[in-house]
């Protein structure tokens, strides 16, 4: 007689543990605030305040009362001054924006590899296809990376999330 | 007031995290941190918890460079209480979901948080805050020098 299968039991209605209202934020570090500021204002086109010394609050520009975005929910960087940059970061931990378009992207690279000194930048990748987007990567003073990016609409982020999975979550 | 920038984005759209472990890494994620996930690539996890904005999981071969506790993500809960429930939860559970360090509660001008690492050495902060916070910091502009 064959041994009976065996299924591995599932964990009684998978408790959530945290219960978040909200992926709220992501933080980063760097030396030079005022830099910083002016990156994401007059290159990065984000709108920023700092409530307090030392700490920058930013996001995309249109939430403010009677501007297209108002009410709408939002997703907030938060800066910090430091002395010095402990744990310096790399490509694959970066913040992205979106552009309309192709040649958004393409005269982003034109424009922001020409200012790369003013800004203070690293390295600017030249704009590549890669998974459906195009799009660039350039690193800041303070080893932050930061994405330019357009993608279709089918292959937003948020198509892709309402799509559901395409690969077996269990798969390695 | 009219800004002109090189970039005029639509959407501030994702940033990105590490991970080499793809399922269990969903698991700490779903059942843990209660964060949605899909997984629409081999490579790549999307997490998300309302909005437009995603974080990308990439998978990793070997050892993830530590992303240091400056750099993390926040997550929002409902009122205070509820961060201590997630602290309590995160010590009862720290082994089962491969939780690295776990910070004290701290609280800072009604802001109750704590910081945690996860198994991918990614660092994550749960906190009682609110759209309304970050809503009422940039209504009231740059603090006076």
């Amino acid at each position: 007689m064959s041994a009976p299968v065996t299924t591995q039991a599932k964990p009684a209605a998978a408790a959530v543990y945290v219960k978040p209202t909200a992926l709220i934020s992501g933080t980063f570090v760097t030396r030079d605030l005022a830099r910083t500021r002016r990156m994401c204002e007059a290159l990065l086109g984000l709108e920023c305040v700092e409530p307090e010394k030392g700490v920058l609050l930013i996001r995309e520009r249109g939430h403010r009362p009677g501007e297209k975005l108002a009410g709408q929910p939002y997703w907030v960087l938060e800066a910090r001054e430091v002395a010095e940059i402990a744990v310096p970061q790399e490509m694959l931990n970066h913040w992205g924006v979106f552009v309309s378009s192709q040649a958004a992207v393409d005269a982003a690279f034109e424009k922001i590899n020409a200012q790369q000194k003013e800004f203070g930048l690293g390295r600017v990748q030249k704009p590549r296809f890669r998974h459906g987007s195009y799009a660039f990567y350039f690193v800041d003073g303070d080893s932050n990376w930061w994405e330019i990016e357009y993608r279709t609409a089918e292959l937003l982020y948020t198509s892709l999330r309402q799509k559901g999975d395409q690969v077996d979550p269990q798969a390695p | 007031m009219t800004i002109t920038s090189i970039v005029n984005p639509d959407l501030l759209s994702h940033g990105t995290l590490e991970c080499s472990d793809t399922p269990a890494t969903r698991r700490f994620l779903t059942e843990f941190l209660g964060i949605d996930v899909v997984r629409p690539l081999p490579e790549a996890q999307y997490l998300s918890k309302g909005g437009p904005w995603t974080v990308v999981c990439v998978r990793v071969d070997g050892e993830q460079k530590d992303q240091g506790p400056q750099n993390r993500f926040k997550l929002a809960v409902g009122n205070a209480a509820a961060v201590d429930d997630a602290h309590a939860a995160a010590l009862r559970h720290k082994d089962d979901y491969g939780i690295r360090r776990i910070e004290g509660v701290e609280e800072k001008n009604g802001i109750r948080s704590f910081r945690l690492q996860d198994m991918n050495k990614v660092w994550w902060e749960i906190a009682n805050l609110t759209q309304q916070h970050y809503d009422d910091a940039f209504a009231r502009g740059d603090y006076k020098r």
